[in-house]
Order: structure tokens, then C-alpha cells, then sequence
């Protein structure tokens, strides 16, 4: 069992281009990380430089506290999942999870004991004699985690390991993958762009953008404490709606002319965005002590089954405001709605995208700006 | 492709079948004169049926010396096969490690050395001859087997196509074998070399027969009747000194020539059939 420690991963390729920017993550051991971002924010480039398969130009990678820069990846004793599982077609299961064992030297028996055994705990045992070919896509992923399992690495690396799955098979895979790495204690790092996978899969999340890591938390401190407008914008679906602040005298107005009353002086001249998610926004009607503030016509609605999303406009915003609505709403396009939300829901932003701490007696106010 | 008419389906075969027919004909014809003696081959008209010598000639061809060349066929038959084989498996090994260090190793000046493979295509065997005459004569490998394969063991044809074949390995396949502890050697022996068995078999063939066709460099460097190549011998044959050409020898040689560039395409078949048949990846 092992930690993991980057301090300051740094990679610059021979072109000029910098991918990380001095990445620093430190992995408990048993922990599972999830790497979260849009592609090409250094997301896999990070995983490869963990895995030994790109150098790293700066900084150092520790495993149980000891430097390993320098070493290959079979030296690193580190198992990765590949996105299209890089199974040896020409071998059978048997033989593509023994590999690795057969190159370290372990003895026959040995091998096969330990691929028996991961096959069983993987549903694999009647497909060992297969090729990858006559295997399923599900079936293939299991192979692709079984040759990672049966090494028993000190950490295991995933790079979008369910993103060849349909949706269904995915959830399921999700659920194992999660089940087999609580059951292992290995640590794990786990690199998506998919955002509910990122939530449902992690430990600590880790969420990047640009070659820098822009938050690292627990998927539930991401969500409701976002440090940067990407973070919020990236989690969470539908996304975060996102309203520009101007600032008017005193005081900050929303596109609609609404008045958001910051108490503290320092804050409002910052503040440039509110963001609010689409479950924050309720029917005024239903929270009379709230100030309805938004008046919103519903141009399109997303019935889900347990809840509705309804796209609105909101005049002076350029996009639309997406609610979450009960799914027994019996909202019709065209209607007009009134909102309503909590200042304790928002999430305010400055002009670079960082979070505004906000004071709780922050309220938004429907007087009109003078 | 598949259409629902009877006639064309009648009339493409009638038409493949004739071809067939002609593409067999001189070969029959080279074999049925096989079986003639002599004197019956200049007294009549081509005969196209056997004729009373039988499998006389091929015994007296295999069992001894004859017709000036100084050697039995068998032995002929032993120098091309030596000759093909060796050309064939040393193509093989030094383009399929050529490619391999082109495809997936970094160093300088690699795609250099690429082109530079690559524009050997460019120069004929006949142009560079006499300067690797030169060379092989100041080795002293005149009349050896040395001689015969190694000036034509260098293939930038072989490279170029086992390089095609090498950058269609997706490259996940390199780093799950990098991380599960494959070096260079094991890689190369126990993935790579695996997942191009149907590309080897196709480029055996080729080369076999393109070794075993050899013509112009055995005439060169080869005096010694004991390195003459069957190939060789044939045009030897024709040419022979007291007048009257021994065409059921040469018939007889010729066939016997077929034969194993046929067994080595049946036996390679079955390997790029099955090949391309579970190919895939």
C-alpha cells in the first residue's frame, strides 16, 4: 500500500509547450483521486507523468516517500487502465493478465493462482481461455482492470476507463470500480472528463484546467464551495447559471435591475458575478419571505421525469436561466415565472474568476436602481 | 459483390476457366516434353501427351552429373534453396529490426536515416553490380553461400512495408508493455513480432521468390559448379557445347525449379489466410 506525492510536476515539451504548471497533489494511502477537467487541461498528460510513460520536466513524484523520476514505469510499480484497455489481442485473458507477472519473473504457479483468483473476483473465470476479440466492450474493461489487479500495484492509474461503455454499463462499471477499490485499499488515480463520474467515483477530486489544478477537495466541497467560476461552472449539471454584477453607486445590480445588497464595501466593488445552480432558483409563490427578484419567461423545458428543467429568459441576460423544476410542474413554454433564491445559495465571483467570500447578511433586494 | 444473373455468372467462369487453360499450358507443355527422350523430342511436333521416357529423365537429372554443368540437380535445387532461405529470413530479420527501431525509438536524425533507407529503392541491383562485385571479391566470397545471400540481404522494401505496419500499432499497446515490464527485446518478441505474423508470411513469400529468382548476381560470383543455382543452370543448359539443345533436360530442370517456390506459396498460404481471416484488432 502506498501514498503518492507530487511536489511542483512540472512538463514542458521539446516544442515549447507547457502542459502542467507545477502540479502539487498529495494521495493518502487507499485514497481515490479523481482528475476532472476539460480535454487538454493536462489531465492525461499528469497521469502518463505519474505513470513514467512521459518524463517529467521539473518538480518530483514520490511514491511511499521515496523519489521516483527516474524510473521506468514497470519500475514504479504502478498499474494503469487504459480509455481503449490496450489488451494484447493476440494473447487470451489468461495470458494478458499474466504478462506482467511472466516479465517480473513470478513463478508458474504462483501466476496462476493469482489470475484465478482475480478472474473470479472480477466474473472473468469462464472467459480466460478467450481472445480480446470474442469479448464484449464490458467484458474487455474487466480484462483491462483484471490485468491491473492481479499485480497488486502500489498505486493504480485510470485514464477514462468507461468512456468506450454505453451509458448503462458505465453506471455498472462505476459501481465496481468503486466497490473493487474500496475492497483493495490500493490507491488510485482516476482522470475523466465526465463530471458525474468525477462526483460519484471520488474521494478527493481534483479539478484542473489549463495545465493548473484550479481546486482539490471532496466532490461535495467542490459543488457547494466552488473557489473559481471554472470550478462552478464545470460541476454539476445542468451547469451553474452565471448572472454579470454591475456595479451601480453603493451597490450591485443584476441584469434585470435588481439590486444585490452586499454589506461589505470591500466585496461589492469585486463581486462581477453571481452564480446560482438551477436547484437553488424556486417559485417565489412557494417562499414568501424570499424577495422575488427574477421574472423569467420559460422558452423550453427538459422534462426528466423526477424533475423538469426549464430554460428561461431573463430580460437583459444573454443567456438562458435554467431552473430545476419539480417534475409535476405544470410549467408550459411561454409561461412566466416568478424566482426567488436564497442568498446563502450564491456564489459570488470577481472579475478573474475568483470566489468572493460572502458575508450571510447579504440579501438581494427588488427595489429598482436609481 | 454479388448480381442475380445466370449469364454473367455462366460466362465469368467460362472466361476464368480459359484463362486458367492458358496459364497452364506452357507449364504442361514444359512437363509432358519432360517426359520425352531426345530423339523423340526432334523427330516429331510438341506432343502434348507424356512420352515413353518417363520419370527416366528426372532419375538420370537427380542421380548424376550431366550436360557440362558439372553437377546433379538435386544439388542445384539444395544451392537456390539455400540461397532463397537465407535471403529471405536474413530480409526479414534486418528490415523487421530496421523498422522497429524507426517506429518506436527516439533518436537523431531517425527520420534521416528513414529517407535514407528509403532512397535505396531508387537505385537498381544493375547499377551498384559491379562496385559490390568488387567488394564481395576483395572479401573472398566468390563461390560461397556468404556471397550469394549477403549483398542481397538489405531490403528498403521489406523496411518500408514492415514500417507501414509497425505505425498501425496503436500506441496504448507500447505503454500497457512498457508498464507490465516489457523491455525493447520482449516487446519486439512477444507482441510485436506475434501481431505481424500475417505481414511476415506475405513478405516471406515475396522474398523466397525473389531470391530464388535470382539471376544476374549467381552468374557473377559463381564459377564452382558445387554454388551453381538451378536458376543459372537452365540458361546454362540451353547453351550447351555438341549442338542439339537436351530439351527434356531443360524441361525436366525447369519443373523441378517450380517446385519448391509452389510448396513454400502453398505452405505460407495457410498462414495469411488464417491471418487475414482473424485479423483485427
Amino acid at each position: 500500500m502506498a501514498t503518492l506525492r507530487l511536489n511542483g510536476i512540472r512538463k514542458r515539451y521539446p516544442n515549447g509547450i507547457t502542459a502542467l504548471h507545477g502540479i502539487d497533489l498529495s494521495v493518502a494511502d487507499g485514497e481515490l483521486i479523481v482528475v476532472v477537467g476539460p480535454s487538454g487541461c493536462g489531465k492525461s498528460t499528469l497521469l502518463r507523468t505519474v505513470a513514467g510513460l512521459e518524463s517529467i520536466s521539473d518538480g518530483e513524484l514520490m511514491i511511499n516517500e521515496q523519489r521516483v523520476n527516474a524510473l521506468e514505469p514497470a519500475e514504479r510499480d504502478i498499474a494503469m487502465v487504459f480509455q481503449n484497455y490496450a489488451l494484447y489481442p493476440h494473447m487470451s485473458v489468461f495470458e494478458n493478465m499474466a504478462y506482467a507477472l511472466k516479465n517480473r519473473g513470478t513463478p508458474k504457479d504462483e501466476i496462476r493462482r493469482r489470475v484465478t483468483d482475480t478472474a473470479r473476483l472480477l466474473d472473468l473465470a469462464e472467459l480466460l481461455d478467450r481472445r480480446p476479440r470474442q469479448l464484449s466492450g464490458g467484458q474487455r474493461q474487466r480484462v483491462a482492470m483484471g490485468r491491473a489487479i492481479v499485480r497488486e500495484p502500489q498505486v493504480f492509474l485510470f485514464d477514462e476507463p468507461l468512456s468506450n461503455l454505453d451509458a448503462k454499463l458505465r453506471v455498472q462499471m462505476r459501481l465496481e470500480i468503486r466497490r473493487l477499490q474500496k475492497r483493495l485499499g490500493i490507491t488510485s488515480v482516476y482522470v475523466t472528463h465526465d463530471q458525474v463520474e468525477a462526483m460519484t467515483l471520488a474521494d478527493r477530486l481534483v479539478v484542473m484546467n489549463g495545465g493548473h489544478v484550479e481546486q482539490c477537495g471532496t466532490p461535495m466541497m467542490l459543488y457547494a464551495q466552488p473557489a473559481t467560476r471554472f470550478v462552478a461552472s464545470f460541476l454539476g449539471s445542468p451547469a451553474m447559471n452565471f448572472l454579470p454584477l454591475a456595479a451601480h453607486r453603493d451597490a450591485v445590480v443584476l441584469p434585470n435591475g435588481a439590486q444585490v445588497a452586499l454589506p461589505d464595501m470591500l466585496s461589492a466593488g469585486r463581486a462581477a458575478t453571481l452564480g446560482i445552480r438551477p436547484e437553488h432558483l424556486v417559485e417565489a409563490a412557494s417562499q414568501p419571505e424570499a424577495a422575488a427578484v427574477l421574472d423569467v419567461t420559460v422558452e423550453m423545458l427538459e422534462p426528466l421525469g423526477a424533475d423538469t428543467l426549464a430554460y428561461t429568459r431573463l430580460p437583459g441576460l444573454d443567456e438562458w436561466l435554467v431552473v430545476r423544476l419539480d417534475g409535476a410542474h405544470a410549467a408550459r413554454e411561454g409561461q412566466r415565472l416568478s424566482l426567488a433564491f436564497a442568498m446563502a445559495n450564491c456564489h459570488v465571483f470577481d472579475a478573474q474568476g475568483m470566489r468572493v467570500p460572502v458575508s450571510n447578511e447579504a440579501s438581494v433586494s427588488l427595489r429598482e436602481a436609481q | 459483390m454479388h448480381y442475380r444473373r445466370p449469364g454473367l455468372d455462366r460466362l465469368s467462369h467460362a472466361l476464368l476457366a480459359l484463362c486458367c487453360l492458358l496459364f497452364l499450358l506452357p507449364v504442361w507443355l514444359a512437363f509432358t516434353a519432360s517426359t520425352h527422350t531426345l530423339d523423340a523430342l526432334y523427330s516429331q511436333t510438341a506432343s502434348l501427351w507424356f512420352g515413353e521416357a518417363g520419370w527416366g529423365n528426372y532419375r538420370h537429372l537427380l542421380s548424376g552429373s550431366f550436360g557440362g554443368l558439372g553437377t546433379d540437380v538435386l544439388t542445384l535445387l539444395i544451392n537456390s534453396t539455400i540461397m532463397a532461405l537465407g535471403i529471405a529470413i536474413g530480409k526479414i530479420a534486418i528490415s523487421v529490426l530496421a523498422a522497429y527501431a524507426i517506429v518506436f525509438f527516439r533518436f537523431p536524425f531517425r527520420r534521416l536515416c528513414f529517407w535514407l533507407i528509403f532512397i535505396t529503392l531508387m537505385l537498381p541491383v544493375e547499377v551498384r553490380i559491379l562496385p559490390t562485385f568488387e567488394v564481395v571479391a576483395d572479401l573472398g566470397l566468390l563461390d560461397s553461400y556468404a556471397g550469394l545471400i549477403l549483398p542481397l540481404i538489405a531490403s528498403a522494401t521489406a523496411t518500408f512495408l514492415m514500417r507501414q505496419f509497425f505505425l498501425t500499432v496503436p500506441p496504448e499497446l507500447v505503454e500497457a508493455a512498457r508498464i507490465d515490464g516489457a523491455g525493447p527485446w520482449r516487446f519486439l518478441r512477444d507482441i510485436l513480432l506475434p501481431l505481424s505474423k500475417t505481414n511476415l508470411a506475405a513478405l516471406f513469400v515475396i522474398m523466397f521468390l525473389y531470391g530464388w529468382n535470382q539471376y544476374l548476381w549467381p552468374l557473377l560470383i559463381t564459377n564452382d559448379a558445387d554454388y551453381l543455382t538451378i536458376v543459372v543452370s537452365l540458361k546454362r543448359l540451353l547453351t550447351s557445347a555438341d549442338g542439339l539443345v537436351p530439351w527434356q533436360n531443360v524441361t525436366a530442370t525447369a519443373i523441378l525449379a517450380m517446385l519448391p517456390p509452389v510448396a513454400v506459396i502453398l505452405l505460407m498460404q495457410r498462414y495469411f489466410v488464417k491471418g487475414l481471416v482473424d485479423s483485427e484488432k
